[in-house]
């Protein structure tokens, strides 16, 4: 059984080179500038930014940007934390037809390192001077500078027209990315808009690292014309009253805020939300009815992919009816189910626009991704009687830790490097507040290793929110029965 | 059980060592969210309290004067541990 969103749409696998260097994002923020000029794109504590201004900014940053050698087809990291800088930086990256990498913020330097080397990166703009590199100041406030990496990495785009890379893992350790065309990145927004319905009207309150989230995000919000506000308040009560003076119509939250939000003990209400999303993970049952109980809106759940975007997104009644559920596919899109048990229960197969454009390091085409047209996505679940898509699992899993993608591999690289380590197991296992953390099982190669020094090694070479919350010491590892691999799900406690 | 200074001194020692950079100073009386006290930081001081005191705080408490400082921290944490 497979269903299809009510509206199939085709893309051939070529659409990308076929239209090379005919399309380019930076007319999104262009026609929205056209249509509402003087409407806030954006929304930092008292700064505040209408579409001409973000426009007149991007175009400034371009030039100066190309002035320093940022030139069509380089791929340029973006190592800053969320501001109005960053999105003005992307879209000025895009302008000029350089390659955005997002660089979570919280990385350290032997991850950027690796990142550089990886995703043969021959730019990066961060907060302060790169040692050893050519920097130039880009911006006072925030302070931001743009540094030519010397290295002579030789990247090859292919030929595509591309702009965005978001490395995730490879299952051999190896960093992968994702790489997507303007073209592709297009018609997720579109695609993804059919359901969430953004329009000039909306003000969406904003708590997601956008390193992490960006493009049917922050992209479709500026396509069609929202404020999109950078809420960067902690507690549950400020976050509520901030919403009310911007009048804000749409929230996109991790479970975890909404966890803190459905706990409030005030009785501030959120009158102006038509659409609260939850992204990133499995919505706890309990979070979902008290978020639904305290403000009396459903928490919609949908399925976004990094391969594919948006795939289906859970609203209205159905939120309620069906709490579990992702939804059914969104138009244009097909899921089905692969391998299914005898209660329907098997892989999670995909196919629709905004399709990625490749694999980068090893370069992979996307037509050599897909199983007889499908992607299958290392999504367990079944499709129920009315056709919602319910979520039992992962085979391959990004451990989603209140917004961030932790990527399992990347930290069993670490911990493996360890001269106390033979093997070792990371995964997500779920927690009530916090949709998951990342926990570790060790193979030691002597008894008496200690933990806390492996979690010191952790520390040294990881970003701090992926270092393990709990290392546990353990005779071997679960395996899968045919292959032999190390088997992803969460341990059985 | 743990008592509010001992308290105070852990949660100072985690938040110094993993959550701000090197160079912000920080005190029990620091101000948190002037200091650059995000919602990430939140989910790691959290966790911390989790696997350290085997509790975690119910999101009713974590309110702007719970967070004011790690002084009203750790006394939110202690008053917490004893009625359990």
């Amino acid at each position: 059984m497979h269903l299809t969103g009510s509206l199939t749409v085709s893309y051939p696998a070529s659409f990308c080179a076929v239209c090379l260097g005919v399309m380019n994002l930076i007319e999104l923020l262009q026609n929205t500038a056209d249509q509402c000029p003087q409407k806030a794109a954006l929304i930092d504590g008292t700064e505040e930014i209408s579409y001409t201004g973000l426009l007149d900014q991007v175009s400034e940053l371009a030039a100066q940007l190309q002035e320093l050698g940022a030139r069509p087809g380089i791929r340029v990291g973006l190592w800053l934390p969320n501001s109005i800088l960053y999105v003005a930086l992307t879209f000025a990256l895009w302008k000029i037809g350089a390659v955005v990498v997002p660089v979570p913020e919280e990385c350290s330097e032997e991850e950027i390192e690796e990142i550089l080397r990886s995703m043969e990166l021959q730019g990066l703009v961060s907060r302060s001077p790169r040692p050893g590199e050519e920097s130039a100041k880009i911006s006072e406030r925030p302070e931001c500078y743009f540094a030519r990496i010397k290295q002579a990495w030789q990247a090859d785009n292919h030929g595509l027209n591309l702009a965005f890379i978001r490395f995730t893992s490879g299952t051999t350790s190896a960093r992968k990315g994702v790489a997507l065309c303007h073209e592709t990145i297009r018609d997720r927004v579109m695609a993804a808009n059919r359901a969430l319905g953004i329009t000039q009207e909306d003000t969406v309150m904003w708590c997601l690292p956008m390193s992490h989230h960006f493009l049917i995000t922050i992209v479709l919000y500026l396509a069609h014309g929202a404020t999109t506000v950078l809420a960067r308040h902690v507690v549950a009560r400020s976050f509520l009253e901030a919403t009310n003076r911007h009048q804000g119509t749409v929230l996109y939250a991790a479970p975890f805020h909404y966890s803190l939000l459905a706990r409030d003990a005030s009785d501030v209400a959120l009158p102006s939300v038509r659409l609260a999303v939850s992204t990133t993970c499995a919505l706890p049952q309990d979070v979902a009815e008290d978020f639904r109980e305290r403000f009396k809106l459903p928490l919609a759940q949908g399925l976004g992919i990094i391969e594919l975007g948006l795939v289906a997104l859970n609203t209205g009644d159905a939120a309620v009816a069906k709490w579990d559920s992702v939804g059914r596919p969104l138009c244009g899109f097909q899921v089905t189910i692969l391998n299914a048990d005898e209660h329907g229960r098997g892989e999670v197969a995909v196919r629709g626009p905004g399709f990625l454009d490749a694999y980068v390091a090893p370069w992979i085409p996307r037509e050599q991704l897909l199983k007889e047209g499908w992607f299958v996505t290392g999504d367990i679940g079944h499709i129920d009687a009315e056709g919602y898509l319910i979520l039992a699992g992962r085979k391959t899993a990004v451990i989603n830790l209140a917004g961030r993608k932790v990527f399992p591999e990347e930290i069993e690289s670490v911990l493996n490097r360890h001269p106390d380590v033979r093997e070792s197991r990371v995964y997500g296992r779920v927690h009530p507040h916090l949709g998951e953390v990342v926990e570790a099982e060790i193979v030691l190669e002597r008894a008496e290793a200690s933990l806390d020094s492996l979690r010191e090694f952790c520390r040294t070479h990881l970003a701090s929110f992926k270092v393990p919350t709990r290392l546990q010491a353990v005779s071997s590892l679960p395996r899968t029965p045919v292959t032999g691999k190390i088997r992803r799900e969460a341990a059985v406690a | 059980m743990a008592d509010a200074q001992q308290i105070e001194a852990e949660l100072l020692g985690f938040v110094r060592r993993e959550v701000f950079a090197p160079t912000v100073e920080l005190t029990p009386e620091t101000d948190l969210v002037a200091a650059g006290f995000d919602s990430m930081s939140l989910v790691r001081v959290l966790l911390f309290i989790e696997t350290t005191y085997g509790m975690w705080i119910p999101e009713k408490e974590i309110t702007a004067e719970t967070l004011r400082n790690l002084r009203s921290l750790a006394a939110a944490v202690c008053r917490l541990l004893h009625e359990r």
